[in-house]
């Protein structure tokens, strides 16, 4: 059963996945931040919105909404900026040199990055590599957009040999 | 041998005599009965292990080291007894606000544990399988020489000043020394990269290496820390953001996020200890400005020289033709002043909001900004 995205079950689905990887996420070392996503529909309305909280090498807490929470930075963007990136990802096994979570959000063309504290938003680059290799991790499992589509089928061989 | 012993330990008869008697079973025990503060120090998180947070209790701690170190001038470990006759290693730097960090013991630990290694984490046999075109392969060497350049001073600096702070500032000489390792590292795989490229280092730049002296040369630690972490490894933090975003492959884009890692760190020591200077000796605030003042001159003498601009407009362009020329610019245009903006805006959070008045870097990026028209970083 896919589950779907933007959703609070997409991002347990993650959580599940890295906790299935804790060996590797070991290897990336400390994780420490809480970060916000932010997805605004393709037609106007109220964003979806979630708290990821990650500690020590796990992702310790998801949670729907963005009211009342300190975040370290928050990545927002349009549904089908979002759909585009997790489109690549499910193709390829991970994100491609046009979809990286930094390339999208370098000079806020795509995605862009909200954050109050500067120390905060440095945490997005402290964590580059896990934060990267969790949104990688949707490659694993099936999800369906709004509109009913899914993501592309895999074209070929998984290319991180953790995912 | 520059340092002789003021004792020849083989000629001292009560040096040999209480050696004998040692090993003849007769102990002398006096460092067993030296009172001591006794603890038993756990993991508060038995999933981040034992970390040096945990061992923040009493006088081992860091929370209630006074701000000027005057008892300890030797290698005694903070806490240890001791006893008379140490020598004094004359620590250039024993004033708890000229090195130290909030949470300066979590960066440590976070260093540790996100370690990488350059020879192994990289895909280099996928790198290998891609063929760069000329124009880009050569400015990407360029870039990767440049790189390799301000990654070898970055090593030499924490290493230069290690040995030179006050042996209670442990959890300090601990960091630097991973900066020293992950700086090191970046060194490595820039090197390594431009040698797989096909085409090899390119150019050294006088104009960087002038700025890189300068970082070096710093009178201070807490200059150099101002310079070096803050100023300079926070531009190249962006640099590298900037430097993913253009990579020509995945590969590539891997190395720049793991470099990027370990630079925002820096960085981070960079902020919380300037904030903790201000905090705790803001008479310093004069002097902070006017060492802006120099390093903002020679980074930007470094930064804006042709060999290496030029590869950044090129990359980014992804070629060389008239228009890719033209669209390299726009975009390194708008690297920059995201560049120097992420910069103020660093200086401001730690408190010193009014360095953007005072800067003439500044200025220059109020006048780009209006070159730029609508196109403004995020």
């Amino acid at each position: 059963m896919p589950v779907a995205f933007p959703s609070l079950a997409f991002f347990e689905a993650l959580q599940r996945e890295l906790r299935g990887e804790r060996e590797r996420f070991s290897r990336l070392g400390f994780f420490d931040t809480t970060f916000g996503i932010r997805v605004h529909p393709p037609g106007g309305g109220p964003p979806a919105e979630f708290t990821l909280t990650f500690e020590v090498f796990d992702c310790v807490r998801v949670a729907e909404g963005l009211a009342n929470v300190s975040t370290d930075f928050v990545v927002e963007g349009g549904f089908t900026a979002w759909r585009e990136m997790l489109d690549a990802i499910h193709e390829l096994g991970a994100a491609d040199t046009a979809h990286s979570l930094n390339t999208l959000t370098h000079f806020g063309e795509a995605l862009q990055v909200r954050y109050d504290d500067p120390d905060g938003h440095d945490k997005m680059y402290r964590f580059a590599e896990s934060i990267q290799e969790f949104l990688d991790l949707s490659a694993r499992f099936d999800f369906v957009y709004p509109d009913g589509a899914r993501p592309p089928a895999r074209r070929e061989q998984l290319r991180r040999s953790g995912t | 041998m520059s340092y002789l012993s003021t004792t020849d330990f083989t000629d001292d008869r009560t040096f040999v005599d209480r050696f004998r008697r040692t090993m003849q079973g007769d102990l002398e025990l006096s460092w067993m009965d030296e009172p001591r503060e006794r603890v038993r120090c756990r993991p508060q998180n038995e999933r981040r292990g034992l970390t040096f947070r945990d061992l923040d209790v009493g006088g081992y701690g860091f929370t209630e080291m006074p701000e000027l170190i005057r008892q300890n001038r030797s290698f005694a470990p903070r806490g240890a007894a001791q006893p008379p006759g140490l020598p004094d290693l004359q620590a250039e730097v024993n004033r708890k606000s000229e090195v130290w960090a909030y949470n300066i013991e979590g960066y440590y630990e976070e260093a540790m544990t996100r370690q990488w290694n350059a020879t192994t984490d990289i895909p280099w046999a996928e790198l290998q399988e891609t063929e760069l075109p000329e124009d880009i392969g050569k400015a990407y060497a360029q870039l990767l020489t440049f790189l390799t350049e301000v990654e070898m001073i970055a090593t030499d600096v924490p290493a230069k000043w290690m040995g030179r702070l006050n042996a209670d500032f442990f959890e300090v000489k601990n960091f630097i020394a991973t900066q020293a390792m992950d700086e090191a590292r970046h060194a490595e795989v820039f090197r390594k990269r431009a040698l797989s490229t096909g085409w090899g280092l390119m150019r050294a730049s006088a104009h960087n290496e002038f700025n890189l002296k300068f970082l070096r040369d710093a009178d201070t630690f807490a200059e150099a820390s101002l310079s070096l972490h803050l100023q300079a490894e926070g531009m190249v933090l962006t640099l590298f953001r900037f430097s993913e975003y253009i990579s020509p492959t995945e590969g590539d884009k891997k190395l720049f996020r793991l470099v990027m890692q370990d630079e925002a760190r820096h960085v981070g020591y960079g902020m919380q200890h300037l904030k903790w200077v201000l905090d705790h000796f803001p008479e310093k605030r004069e002097m902070i400005h006017h060492h802006l003042d120099e390093a903002e001159n020679f980074v930007f003498g470094a930064g804006y020289a042709t060999e290496v601009l030029e590869p950044f407009i090129i990359l980014s362009g992804k070629g060389m033709k008239k228009e890719q020329i033209a669209e390299g610019v726009r975009i390194t245009m708008a690297f920059q002043m995201k560049q120097t903006e992420e910069y103020f805006e660093r200086l401001a959070k730690c408190g010193l909001p009014e360095r953007r008045e005072r800067s003439r870097l500044w200025k220059m990026f109020e006048q780009q900004k209006q070159q730029m028209g609508q196109l403004s970083p995020s």
